[in-house]
């Protein structure tokens, strides 16, 4: 029997915000344990959780930036579970009225087409204590990190829209860059400010019925959500195709064996409106307020790019995946760089270089404006290509002006013809075997010859001249 | 330590001298975080417990001059009265005013005990941080004291926003309609369906109560409310999940006694909880679970109800100055492990404002039986308490 899987996602990203969700306590979870802690985030008794205006704003523009509707009206629930990590009994999350619904992402198939994935609904809430197994002798003991406990988190929940690991990586990728656009959080999976939860069923292709799901936690990284949820397809087929039933439960992926496996459940019940943390109205005039602060998402980007200055489609998602390089290629442009010449140097000479100095590109003292006097230097042929990328790296080295750097090292090209005509009589002279060659018809001689203009004009000379000079010659 | 307190501060001296409650005495309840006292909400899942910081309602006390004098006893996180001392010391005079938690009435039957004057402060009035009990949407800082004046000198001092409760009101409440010059001019209320049911005496000794305040020439109206048997079920569902949900921070895992011995951690929770909590509270809390595990639409239900309710009770305190209920001035006594259903019992007449939120005053009757309660709209505080004033003139002058 030929199956089709039905995916759905539940994704929590933790926002970057300064302090936590309910408290005025640093939102650092790498710090000492239990350094960033009052009574609120301890959960004691007699606190009171204070909404925090920061989060709320955040939550919303994430929510505005994947396109979803702010609802005018949400609250905040006790979601009940017993563990450790939460030694209140309940989490703080919006179970009934989500903070926003609707939204989606559009991506592009494995078979190049274009495929819309809906989101849900989006809800805040707080994130739990963090558990360190540690033996005591030999004594196993769990500690617990409130560090974490209470920072703000939201929960995007997409529709069962998704039928391959390909789409639920395509999406991921995007949300990623979308989050990060409007400034919400890193959206790191490595570093866990990205944590992604699938839910996966199978059935006939073609049939339209929805089966048992089951969960898959634990990937930490995009290209293991895809592996976790292939494994999953693989193993619900085979499951089926035996006769067996899937039954609802939650699994772990284990990287190392490639492999989900059963997890224990956990306790959990339903929620309870939560009476301490008034419930959040958003008025109309607010929400428009929010809207102007949101900047021109990936997708209009890449449009206006490929409109604006003529780029291929794939080259404006390219530029369009990290706003800074976006900025960075439309201030070189600005600056009169072609946008061909831009888009080459970024990608095979400026980001290689950030990237090795672990920079980043918005905070490099290689600006777009000293890039511009470089490769405008570059294209009107006043240095050639290798003195360019030396040149490059003295602007990485010194705050000179690439004019600067030119004149003072000599990277000049030479121009004038006169002077090249000295430097090829020499070298044909020199060079008389290779000369019989070129005329004997051995092409590799021309360019042997043209290194050797160069190499006598130091690397100055202007290659595109030898050669036309060079032609004339023979 | 004596019968009717726990702690008793060694140094009651306020800090700022010359505030508004300079020379008020203040007995709280260990219900009330004050900052390095054992404030163990009188449960064993708090055994130990020392309040990091103090509620909000202590800290104000403090600025204004007021001189806390300790912890008295209190019931399991101050829910009923079983085993409770509050009021005592007011009545004893070890104190001029208490600060008692009310989750369905406890400030006010337990000023009737002690004969004393008690104020439930309209919901959003006065801050909840650094309050331990167990209904956060009923539960309310309790007012006692021997006279209407002292409550206003205290509610002047607690109430108003506070940057650390969002549940409190920000604007001042609305300005009071002008009062009655005398009692002459006050309209009082009555349920009739409040009366069904109440022990004969209570019955009789409220009827008199009112007979005595008419002599006086106060109007009084009887308002119809059908649904009024609907408030207790409504405190027993909403207020009993809401406890069960937010209990569940007694788990032994930062504070409370762990007993050894358990393998996991849910066999952890089960002997710690298991170990924490009396028979009371245990029942509120399965009764709780139960509603929240087994009969959610029940609960939801009582949600919507909730809010016709408070709806309903608006409509009719908007009729007359104030809606006058009965009130127990006796609690059963000698009663040990009692059931749910006993511990309840007294607070018949009591719930209606804890399930609206709406302000609600216990003053002693002129009659030689009970208690009254006076229920006001939302917010209208002050007023209720000028208007108890003019009242309790009328019942002095009938004793």
């Amino acid at each position: 029997m030929d199956f089709e899987a039905v995916i759905g996602l539940e994704i929590h990203v933790e926002l970057n915000c300064a302090t936590k969700l309910f408290c005025d306590c640093p939102n650092r979870p790498g710090d000492e344990p239990n350094a960033n802690t009052c009574p609120t985030c301890l959960w004691l008794p007699g606190a009171a959780p204070c909404l925090s205006q920061a989060a709320l704003e955040k939550a919303a523009l994430l929510c505005l930036g994947l396109g979803a509707e702010l609802q005018p009206l949400s609250a905040f629930d006790q979601k009940v579970y017993y563990y450790p990590d939460l030694p209140k009994g309940y989490q703080l999350s919006q179970a009934h009225l989500p903070l926003s619904r609707g939204g989606g992402i559009t991506i592009t198939n494995e078979r190049g087409e274009a495929r819309a994935l809906r989101i849900h609904h989006i809800h805040m809430e707080e994130d739990v204590a963090k558990l360190v197994h540690e033996l005591e002798g030999r004594q196993p003991i769990s500690l617990v990190d409130f560090n974490r406990a209470g920072a703000p988190l939201v929960e995007i929940v997409t529709e069962p829209d998704f039928r391959t690991p390909h789409e639920a990586m395509e999406f991921l990728k995007a949300l990623r860059t979308q989050v990060r656009y409007v400034g919400a959080s890193e959206c790191s999976m490595e570093n866990g400010t990205m944590r992604v939860d699938a839910n996966i069923s199978v059935r006939p292709r073609g049939s339209s019925q929805m089966n048992t799901k089951v969960e898959v936690k634990n990937m930490n990284s995009v290209r293991h959500v895809g592996d976790a949820i292939a494994f999953e397809i693989a193993r619900q087929s085979a499951a089926v195709q035996a006769g067996e039933a899937v039954v609802l439960h939650t699994r772990l992926w284990d990287p190392d064996k490639k492999a989900t496996l059963p997890m224990r459940a956990k306790f959990e019940g339903p929620c309870v409106p939560d009476p301490s943390v008034p419930a959040i109205a958003l008025t109309p005039a607010w929400i428009e307020t929010l809207r102007a602060r949101l900047p021109e998402m990936p997708a209009a980007k890449a449009e206006r790019l490929v409109k604006e200055h003529g780029v291929s489609a794939e080259d404006a998602a390219f530029l369009s995946a990290d706003t800074d390089v976006a900025a960075y290629f439309e201030a070189l442009t600005a600056h009169g760089v072609s946008a061909k010449m831009a888009l080459h140097w970024i990608a095979t000479q400026v980001l290689p270089a950030v990237r090795e100095r672990g920079q980043e590109l918005s905070a490099s003292p290689v600006t777009p404006a000293r890039l511009a006097g470089l490769l405008t230097l570059l294209a009107r042929d006043e240095i050639n290509a290798n003195a360019a990328r030396e040149v490059l790296v003295a602007l990485f080295q010194s705050e000179a002006s690439a004019e600067t750097i030119v004149s003072a090292r000599g990277f000049r090209q030479i121009s004038d013809t006169g002077a090249l005509d000295a430097l090829i009589d020499q070298v044909l002279a020199a060079q008389p075997a290779a000369l019989a060659d070129v005329r004997n018809g051995v092409g590799k001689a021309t360019g042997f010859l043209i290194g050797q203009v160069m190499q006598a004009s130091q690397g100055k000379a202007n290659p595109k001249l030898i050669k036309e000079l060079l032609a004339k010659r023979l | 330590m004596t019968p009717i307190t726990l702690f008793e501060n060694p140094d009651p001296a306020p800090a700022v001298p010359g505030g508004p409650l300079c020379g008020t005495r203040v007995a709280l309840q260990p219900t009330i975080s004050v900052a390095g006292w054992p404030t163990d909400a009188g449960s064993a899942a708090l055994a130990g417990f020392t309040a990091l910081e103090d509620a909000t309602v202590v800290q104000r006390l403090r600025q204004a001059g007021a001189a806390l004098t300790g912890l008295t006893r209190t019931s399991e996180f101050g829910f009923g009265l079983h085993g409770s001392q509050a009021g005592e010391a007011v009545r004893l005079g070890a104190a001029d005013a208490e600060l008692v938690l009310d989750m369905m009435g406890e400030c006010r039957v337990a000023a009737a005990r002690a004969g004393a004057y008690g104020l439930t402060p309209s919901a959003g009035l006065v801050s909840r941080l650094g309050l331990i009990g167990l209904i956060p949407s009923m539960e309310r800082c309790g007012l006692l004291a021997r006279s209407c004046g002292t409550l206003h000198a205290l509610l002047a001092a607690l109430a108003g926003p506070d940057g650390r409760d969002l549940t409190l009101e920000e604007a001042p409440p609305p300005a009071p309609a002008p009062l009655p010059a005398d009692a002459r001019g006050v309209t009082l209320g009555v349920i009739p369906q409040a009366l069904d049911g109440l022990p004969a005496a209570q019955a009789e000794g409220f009827r008199a109560a009112l007979a005595r305040l008419a002599t006086a020439g106060v109007a009084v109206r009887e308002l119809s409310l059908p649904e009024y048997d609907l408030f207790a079920l409504v405190h027993a569902i909403v207020g009993s999940v809401e406890a069960s949900s937010c209990a569940g921070r007694y788990d032994s895992v930062r504070y409370g006694r762990r007993p050894p011995g358990a393998k996991n951690w849910n066999e952890m929770y089960l002997s710690a909880r298991g170990a924490a909590f009396g028979t009371c509270v245990k029942s509120f809390l399965i009764q709780g679970a139960f509603f929240q595990f087994e009969r959610y639409a029940a609960y939801e239900n009582a949600c919507r109800i909730r809010a016709r309710l408070v709806a309903a009770a608006q409509r009719l305190v908007a009729e007359v100055d104030a809606l006058a209920l009965p009130l127990p001035d006796r609690v059963p006594e000698d009663i040990t492990a009692a059931p749910l259903a006993e511990i309840c019992a007294p607070f018949g007449c009591t719930r209606l404002a804890s399930v609206t939120g709406q302000p609600a005053l216990a003053m002693p009757a002129a009659g030689a039986c009970g208690a009254l309660q006076l229920v006001g709209p939302r917010l209208g505080d002050a007023r209720l308490l000028a208007l108890g004033e003019t009242l309790a003139a009328v019942c002095r002058e009938g004793k």
